[in-house]
């Protein structure tokens, strides 16, 4: 839900009691600095300036700074209200995001006890308005979202003048973070932080309102681009990295160290600090310029260091293949405290993943996947910066969907997630469609954020079943238009805010095919897809024959395919049908009944029927009854029995050893 | 250590001459974990035995494939497929307190047993036996319990520091210090069952403190030999594992069957090793004393 001031604005204009309009500040402008993108030119519309001087206390978790916002107003016209996040109230008992947590389920944290570790907070200490005055005493909590007067995740100040069109406004802002122990990706794990979500951050002005939703149990991030100058103070002792490039590192004489970063084209700045990381620096030339990438690692996990950098090059290389060039000239991967609840987070230039002392070469889905999926992001968010409250699957489920494609890609396709480990194998698609299955109906792809039926299915649908849903458009589409697709959607909106259609469009201009059949059913809708094979016969055309002996070969049947579309969701199919002489025949049908019949009268019987051999369509909620063999094979089903069999022999025996 | 090479060997020997036992146990385990699993078996069948798609689980094992049939509306829930092992389980580990009192009376012996000798010795025993399992529930449960919180707190301890396996090491070290101290329950408990059966002894306390005495005794032997022989069946479970992941093609249900199963009678017949050792140990220790009273009860008749 958004809210507007533009109401507000007419009010006042009609009243006639329109306050005079502020003058810009002196010399305020937004940079257009490149230094840290490979463009001589910058590459978005810059609409904030964020310098924040950043103190880090170590021992007590905590940040306090002083951060300068000019706001360049590019709405079309003037603005007297101004809505901020304030994510890390989130972390707080009575916040709306641990209210849904406790109802639906948070990342990793059930809260079935509240740990005062858990606490965080951003507090506003003092707010100016550069030439309005000081108006601390203006800002006021808002719940744009839901009815909790609790919630202190967004706050709105009035301004006595409104902002012109085209005009700057400077806000002044003094301010306290304490972190908690991580939550949602952010805060402190033992000696090491990753800082998020952690400084007071304008809504974003889109379609003539504010977007600045509450924090939410499984919402993400929605902000404007610009330039971020950040200084970060810490400890001597840390190795610190964060969004944009390293422009200075100064030691100070209190034991700290000032380390400031430049981000040109951003639209968030996140940092970390840990006396433990090891630096691995590494290059990757891609078709902008070289990009200085730097992981930052565990010492028990240097072992893994060719394994990161490794797939971020190759993982860099085919998106700047496949979906366009990176532009900016740093990445920087960390690895999080192991075990931590920060494991895998996106922000501009900066990606966390996470590994294990135990991460044996079969197992992809870490470092390989978590750091495939977190680059993904430069691009699904961090340069076509959808909303994430809103559209979570234009950033998540398209990621998945390009990781689907990189993974198998690099990796093969049924093995990109276990690649025989222990025997075992597993592709992107199993995994995203097994993702799915659960809440295949429960909500549609476009449901906003905090409106999904419960973290489950914000989880199945977001990722799982957008990614399943684009492997199979592709597969309509053919997978060199839907690259070609994908390609022309990332260089048209990236730097921007595209919402659903912008997507869907570009994929029916560039295929040339009207696709609104599909996507209102796979994207705007919640039907299930499910063909089955419902039976299948075969009977001696002369079967009312006393004397009738069968013979392979010479036999006549007439035989019959019976296909049923359970589902709702209707998509044309094509299936084979194979006979025991060896023949095999491809019917195509266009799944508008409910059922169809094949009819085929041949000296041969129907030894197997099969809805869509080729596997193209990635969301059939049941798999198993796509199929029908006429000859059982018992040999698969034996096999799990015997498998069962074996362990529940086996810890019969273990509670014998030890009872008896 | 030759004490220890003996009582392994004794156990050895005994266990090897009574392998009938070894082989009606196994044949027992697998009828129950057979009919265990007849249930899951006729969902998965039903699902499973007419689709192409099964292929996934036959030739490679692709683990989403046995979540997507587990979570099948038609194979029924969980609870279905499982209960039946878990209650043939349990039969079969109550069979194994019904039988074993004959197993130990085979082992004692120096000729084979008569069939009515077994199951004479079965039925007198069979309360005793479930009064000595309930005690070794209790012992076990408790034991466990407070080892259990002891490392809980080190391995949340170890969890705070920067040294990521240390949690991996304490948990390892937890559970080889629990399965240690299980193995000593175990081994007292052997020793009292023994003690039960082949002294006839109706009242159980007496065979534990026997039981605790002789294993006190003969700590480092007995714990020793039990340790060594599990240590043989830990190689049994790993290399049997390996074997299978190795040679058997993922394909070969029958290859699968035969490997795993010449997995589960070998371990069991690790137990019945450690069973034989402290038969071994108990007629040992019951024909020592009898040397060293001899002379006492002489003296006192001469005395008279």
């Amino acid at each position: 839900m958004s809210f507007s001031c533009r109401r507000l604005g007419l009010f006042l204009l009609f009243s006639g009691s329109l306050p005079a309009l502020a003058q810009t500040p002196a010399a305020v402008s937004i940079p257009t600095t490149t230094s840290a993108i490979n463009s001589a030119t910058p590459m978005s519309q810059r609409v904030v300036h964020y310098e924040i001087d950043a103190k880090y206390n170590a021992k007590n978790h905590t940040v306090d700074a002083d951060e300068t916002l000019t706001y360049h107003n590019l709405t079309g016209q003037p603005l007297d209200t101004f809505p901020f996040h304030l994510y890390l109230n989130a972390f707080q008992p009575t916040s709306t995001w641990l209210r849904e947590g406790k109802r639906e389920g948070t990342r990793n944290q059930d809260f079935e006890k509240w740990d005062p570790k858990s606490y965080g907070a951003s507090e506003i200490k003092s707010f100016e308005v550069v030439g309005q005055g000081d108006l601390t005493s203006q800002v006021q909590f808002i719940h744009p979202d839901d009815d909790n007067k609790d919630d202190r995740t967004v706050v709105q100040v009035h301004l006595p003048k409104p902002i012109p069109v085209d005009g700057y406004v400077q806000f002044k802002i003094k301010f306290r973070d304490q972190f908690p122990k991580t939550l949602e990706r952010t805060g402190w794990d033992r000696d090491s932080i990753v800082g998020g979500q952690w400084f007071p951050k304008v809504g974003l002005w889109i379609h003539g309102a504010w977007n600045c939703h509450q924090f939410h149990a499984y919402t993400e991030f929605f902000a404007d681009f610009g330039v971020y100058d950040v200084k970060l103070t810490v400890p001597q002792n840390e190795v610190v990295g964060a969004s944009g490039i390293q422009v200075s590192d100064v030691s100070n004489s209190d034991g700290t160290r000032t380390v400031a970063y430049h981000g040109d084209d951003i639209h968030d700045f996140a940092w970390t600090a840990s006396p433990h990381y090891k630096i691995v620096d590494d290059t990757f030339n891609g078709s902008m310029g070289p990009v200085k990438i730097r992981v930052l690692l565990h010492p028990g996990h240097m072992f893994l260091a060719e394994r990161h950098t490794r797939i971020v090059h190759q993982t860099m290389d085919h998106f700047d293949r496949w979906y366009g060039p990176y532009p900016y000239k740093t990445l920087t991967v960390v690895d999080t405290e192991p075990g931590s609840q920060a494991f895998g987070m996106e922000y501009p230039t900066f990606i966390t993943g996470g590994a294990s002392w135990f991460d044996p070469e079969g197992s992809l889905s870490e470092p390989e996947g978590v750091v495939e999926h977190e680059f993904g992001h430069q691009y699904w968010y961090g340069m076509v910066a959808t909303n994430e409250f809103e559209d979570a699957w234009m950033d998540e489920g398209i990621n998945q969907y390009t990781e689907a494609k990189i993974m198998d890609s690099i990796f093969g396709k049924s093995t990109s997630i276990f690649n025989n480990l222990w025997g075992m194998s597993v592709g992107e698609d199993d995994g995203d469609r097994l993702f799915m299955l659960p809440v295949a109906d429960l909500d549609p792809m476009t449901r906003k954020g905090w409106k999904f039926a419960d973290s489950d299915s914000y989880g199945g649908i977001t990722y799982g079943k957008t990614a399943v849903v684009l492997l199979t458009l592709e597969s309509i589409i053919g997978e060199d238009t839907m690259r070609q697709a994908m390609h022309t959607y990332f260089m048209r909106y990236r730097f921007t805010h595209p919402v659903p259609e912008d997507f869907l469009k570009t994929i029916e201009e560039v295929s040339g095919k009207d696709l609104r059949w599909y996507f209102s059913q796979a994207v705007y809708g919640a039907q299930v897809l499910d063909f089955r094979v419902l039976k299948v016969s075969n009977v001696p055309v002369d079967w009312y024959k006393e004397d009738l002996k069968e013979k392979k070969g010479e036999t006549e049947y007439i035989s019959n395919a019976w296909i049923h579309r359970k589902g709702d969701f209707v998509i044309p199919v094509d299936l084979e049908i194979k006979f025991d002489n060896g023949e095999s025949l491809r019917e195509h049908w266009d799944g508008q009944d409910r059922w169809v019949r094949y009819q085929y009268q041949k000296k041969a019987k129907i030894e197997s029927v099969e809805i869509d051999p080729d596997h193209k369509i990635q969301f059939d909620r049941n798999n198993f009854d796509n199929s029908y063999v006429v000859k059982a094979n018992p040999a698969p089903a034996s096999k799990i029995v015997h498998y069962w069999e074996f362990i529940s022999q086996f810890l019969a025996q273990v509670a014998t050893w030890w009872l008896v | 250590m030759n004490d220890n090479k003996s009582l392994f060997s004794a156990g050895a020997s005994v266990a090897r001459g009574n392998l009938r036992y070894i082989v009606w146990f196994y044949l027992l385990n697998l009828l129950l974990g057979w009919l265990g699993a007849s249930g899951l078996g006729t969902h998965a069948h039903s699902i499973m035995d007419h689709s192409l798609y099964s292929d996934k689980l036959l030739h490679g094992f692709n683990p989403a494939v046995l979540i997507e049939l587990l979570n099948r509306p038609e194979f029924g829930p969980m609870k279905s497929s499982t209960m039946p092992s878990l209650f043939f389980g349990i039969l079969f580990l109550l069979s194994s307190l019904t039988f074993m009192p004959g197993v130990l009376l085979g082992y004692s012996s120096d000729h084979r047993i008569s069939r009515d000798e077994f199951f004479r010795a079965c039925g007198r025993n069979l309360w005793r036996f479930v009064r000595l399992f309930v005690m070794a529930a209790i012992v076990v449960g408790i034991t466990l319990g407070l080892l259990s919180a002891a490392f809980e707190f080190l391995a949340k301890a170890a969890d705070n520091t920067n040294y990521e396996r240390l949690p991996f090491f304490t948990h390892l070290a937890g559970w080889t210090i629990m399965l240690l101290a299980l193995t000593k329950i175990r081994l007292w408990f052997d020793l009292a069952q023994t003690d039960v059966v082949l002294s006839d002894q109706n009242a159980v306390r007496k065979s534990l403190g026997f039981g605790f005495r002789a294993m006190r005794k003969n700590r480092v032997r007995l714990l020793g030999t039990y340790v060594l022989i599990a240590l043989v069946g830990l190689v049994v479970l790993v290399g049997g594992i390996v074997l299978w992941n190795m040679i058997v093609p993922s394909s070969s249900v029958f290859g699968a069957f035969l490997v795993s199963q010449f997995m589960l009678l070998l371990l069991l017949a690790i137990r019945f090793w450690q069973r034989a050792a402290a038969v071994a140990l108990y007629v040992k220790e019951m024909a020592e004393p009898v040397v060293e009273v001899a002379p006492v009860v002489a003296a006192i008749v001469v005395a008279q």
